[in-house]
């Protein structure tokens, strides 16, 4: 940045000269001074609900294991073959696995009994209980066999389900509530556990998510890890510096010099992209660049073999994808730069122009100093949206081609919300995202270094 | 005054009708049942089976002198990601709707998190229409030694050859009607369809790098090549497995169709229009696809499907390795509700759903295939050359996706490392090598690597 001591005179008057601070406690705003508040907080439920809660709620659930089969809300207690794998390879019950696994229905009073309060025909339990009572069978479907052999059978499928549900008297495949629940049963199935096999059967039967740091460490071991963070880095940066933040420069300077008629005309066309809906956007990227499209078509009679453009090769992938987002992103840091340019005294640029400057020392020695402010700001809204936004390279690429193109935000998202096969790892997702929000804090936090942020908003030594 | 008290007549009249109307509509239990299905335009009957079995299901109520009233609420999805979103968050804030119809290897996820719950305890397996379901479509919803689900549709994902170009290429009638049985018994392998997708290619029938054409986005197809080099996807005790040698042959071969350049390096991401058009046109030898894509072949594409295209289980990569091919069949699941009642009535749809001739319409109007043996002799179905031609060939042939709660993350895995190894990004080596680290990483015993 420029030294104070090697500006010109014309450009070292300070703006902030111009305005006047009103002395402290001047202002009072009386009765009123809550009325700000009151107004806000129907602004504040809503700020709660969509920022804050999924911010609170996202760095709780990276440090679980939360997915679709642990599902959201808890778990049950369940003995099945799935909890019974880590019962017999991590702790060697396998005698108890099998007992456990057993299935066993008994025609039993108790049964009956139950029945009859569940409903089920009179008439039927009646026959049931005298000819098939103390009979056990391995699978339900055998009671029904034998329900279904009665004289006074129900007439419907459900009529037959309400009695044999009610003699189950084996534990497997029965959600529990607790782990009491669970140990009560067992032990009512006639299986004595010792304090080791309770322990260990608390840890495999809970089917719902637990606390765990294994995210983190999962994160660190997975090569791929790495290979996204740089992406991610190569893919913010280059933008931003490119695009982001250089195009907008150049937009806002070159139009700040043109006439209003044709600055307002190239400015709109620049906003164009930001209109567009994003799927119909990256969709003409992809007619451009697909192997029946404009670049193909174009490119074959000077020799190139028709391709996909966009996925031939990373190099190729990542153009696109810099391309699309940063001439999207270019329109807003033009804005903000060429509204800030309109901001500077004209003054400044009458008298430079009197003692002989040049566009080139007017851009360095007036515009670009005033616009430290804007460039900070866009810098930082650039990264941590650039950070988080991944919804152009899902269309155009999808990460691909074979990963090359996959930022953090996208890993994320797939992670946490788009599995093929239905196992969509919540916990894992947050723990990435979370991973995001930090890099968002450190790289702000490094900006606001960088720019010096404490003399920016110093208070004017004039004053 | 007459005249008032005709109109007070009439009013009371019509008061009264309304009222007994009213009285009449009101007998019996209403049960409001939602159904959500993943569905596209051709799948109207995954929901449309259960409106027709409700209103067989009131008037077999009616007839026992116990009337009932059925709503059905359906509500297709046409997008995987969105459909599994809307359920499982539904099902956590306790709006799960009463049906779903979703693809088999959603159970065991949904099973584990309490979100369904086992069709067998409200269905009779042991009674018509389910006693006829085909016994390898129960084991594929069978999950924990329980039935899960009911099968509502069968699929295959075979392999196609472009006929007119294999007799250029030196196939005579004879051979192309024997095909499928020399891709069965493993005389036509892998490696002799890279030969003639090279062959097609070199005489200039097809373009380069349109010899072979699989799916061209992320699909369980990809395991059928994986099963053709002799990989399983589980052990015989429910664990997961991954066979690093078979998972290698598989990748390697799709690096060496590249370098054969019968197949492009970026194939994966090519549109699905474009796909089409271009295997329905002659303009690729080869493909691997959906038996239910015929429908669109033959509908939108205008493709006269039998004269030009033959078809067969996916080759064996020889060696260990065996032809097969998959079947994702979509299956009716039950939600966890607190109304035992409406479970029940349920369950009782998705039986009625179930029968031959209803089932059949699903199966004709989508191009997918049946699901039980009775249906085969329904007119409509036997009436179809594609069902009837594709069934015996494919059907008993499909293996299917375990039904296993970690297998997505394993999928996902895969499929990350066959894009890796395919696009050059990293060598087959690297590629196993990174997916035998991730698997690790992100399972831990419960795959057994060998």
């Amino acid at each position: 940045m420029l030294k104070p001591s090697s500006r010109p005179h014309w450009a070292t008057k300070s703006l902030s000269a111009d305005t006047k601070t009103p002395p402290e406690g001047e202002i009072e705003m009386g009765n009123s001074k809550h009325l700000g508040l009151w107004l806000l907080a129907p602004a504040g439920v809503f700020v709660f609900l969509f920022f804050l809660a999924p911010v609170i709620l996202t760095g709780v659930f990276g440090f679980t294991n939360m997915s679709t089969a642990t599902g959201i809300t808890g778990g049950a207690y369940m003995i099945s073959d799935t909890s019974m794998r880590p019962l017999r390879s991590r702790y060697g019950e396998n005698e108890l696995a099998d007992r456990l696994t057993q299935k066993v229905y008994t025609i039993d009073d108790a049964g009956l009994k139950a029945a009859l309060e569940a409903g089920g025909d009179a008439a039927a339990i009646a026959e049931l209980g005298d000819k098939f009572l103390d009979q056990s069978f391995d699978r339900r479907r055998g009671v029904e066999t034998a329900i279904k052999s009665l004289s006074a059978r129900p007439s419907t499928t459900r009529g037959i389900k309400i009695i044999s549900a009610q003699f189950e008297r084996s534990v497997v495949n029965v959600r529990f509530d607790s782990k009491e629940d669970l140990l009560v049963a067992i032990s009512d199935f006639g299986i004595a556990l010792n304090e080791g096999q309770t322990e260990a059967l608390g840890q495999v039967a809970y089917t719902g998510w637990t606390f765990t740091t294994q995210n983190f460490k999962t994160m660190i071991e997975l090569p791929d890890t790495s290979k996204t963070l740089i992406n991610t880095l190569f893919y913010v940066f280059t933008t931003l510096i490119l695009f982001n933040t250089g195009f907008a420069l150049v937009l806002s300077i070159t139009t700040h010099y043109m006439p209003a008629g044709p600055a307002g005309f190239f400015r709109s066309i620049w906003l164009l992209p930001r209109v567009t809906p994003p799927v119909l956007y990256v969709l003409m990227w992809k007619w451009l660049a697909w192997d029946t499209g404009f670049l193909s078509v174009v490119l074959e009679p000077m020799g190139f073999a028709p391709r996909n453009w966009m996925l031939d090769s990373p190099a190729n992938a990542w153009t696109f994808i810099i391309l699309i987002n940063g001439i999207v992103g270019a329109s807003m840091g033009m804005l903000i730069f060429s509204s800030a340019i309109k901001a500077i005294p004209q003054s400044l640029f009458h008298a430079s122009e009197v003692d002989g400057a040049n566009r080139g020392q007017q851009v360095w020695h007036i515009i670009l100093p005033q616009l430290r402010w804007p460039i900070l700001f866009i810098t930082i809204y650039q990264t941590l949206s650039l950070l988080t936004s991944f919804e152009y390279i899902l269309l155009a690429t999808d990460g691909g081609p074979g990963g090359a193109t996959e930022v953090w935000a996208l890993s994320t998202y797939l992670k946490a919300l788009s599995n093929y096969g239905g196992a969509l790892q919540y916990g894992y997702g947050a723990a990435l995202s979370l991973v995001l929000v930090i890099i968002g804090i450190s790289v702000s936090l490094i900006y606001l270094k960088l720019f010096d942020f404490k003399n920016l908003t110093a208070p004017p030594k004039i004053e | 005054m007459k005249h008032l008290i005709l109109r007070s007549a009439a009013m009371a009249i019509a008061l009264t009708v309304m009222t007994s109307g009213a009285v009449f509509a009101g007998q019996g239990k209403t049960y409001q049942i939602s159904v959500w299905a993943i569905a596209g335009p051709s799948d109207i009957y995954r929901i449309g089976a259960i409106e027709i079995a409700a209103d067989l299901l009131e008037r077999e109520y009616a007839v026992r002198g116990e009337p009932i009233h059925i709503n059905i609420e359906g509500k297709p999805y046409t997008q995987q990601d969105e459909f599994r979103q809307g359920v499982t968050l539904a099902a956590e804030a306790g709006t799960a709707p009463n049906i779903v119809v979703a693809s088999h290897i959603d159970i065991a996820p949904w099973a584990q998190s309490g979100l369904i719950v086992p069709v067998e305890d409200y269905v009779d397996l042991d009674a018509w229409p389910l006693n006829d379901i085909y016994p390898n479509l129960l084991e594929i919803t069978s999950f924990q030694d329980q039935v899960w689900a009911i099968p509502q549709d069968a699929e295959s994902r075979p392999f196609f050859f472009w006929k007119p170009h294999m007799k250029a290429i030196g196939y005579s009638d004879d051979d192309l009607a024997g095909l499928a049985e020399k891709v069965r018994s493993g005389d036509y392998t892998l490696t002799n369809m890279l030969e003639d997708a090279k062959k097609m290619q070199d005489a200039g029938l097809v373009e380069a790098n349109k010899g072979f054409w699989p799916r061209p986005t992320k699909g369980p197809d990809y395991w059928m090549f994986y099963m053709a080099f002799g990989g399983e996807m589980e052990d015989g005790n429910g664990r997961l497995l991954l066979d690093k040698t078979a998972m290698a042959a598989f990748y390697q071969f799709f690096v060496d169709a590249v370098e054969l350049g019968v197949i492009g390096k970026n194939h994966i991401g090519t549109p699905w229009d474009q796909w089409h058009g271009a295997l329905t046109t002659g303009k690729v030898g080869m493909w691997q696809g959906g038996t239910w894509q015929f429908a669109e072949w033959t509908g939108k594409y205008g493709m006269d499907f039998f004269a030009n295209a033959a078809f067969s289980l996916v080759p064996g990569g020889g060696g260990n390795g065996r032809a097969n091919t998959l079947t994702q069949p979509l299956v009716y699941l039950m939600t966890k509700q607190d109304d035992e009642d409406a479970m029940g009535i349920a369950g009782e749809l998705i039986t009625i759903a179930s029968e031959p001739r209803i089932n059949a319409l699903h199966a004709i109007n989508s191009a997918h295939l049946g699901i039980s043996k009775a249906e085969e002799t329904v007119g409509l179905y036997a009436g179809d050359r594609w069902t009837r031609e594709a069934t015996p060939v494919l059907l008993p042939f499909a293996s299917a996706q375990p039904n296993n709660v970690n297998f997505g993350q394993y999928f996902e895995v895969m499929f990350g490392g066959l894009q890796a190894a395919w696009t050059g990004q990293k060598t087959v080596d690297e590629a196993i090598a990174d997916v035998e680290t991730e698997l690790k990483a992100a399972l831990g015993d419960k795959i057994v690597i060998r």
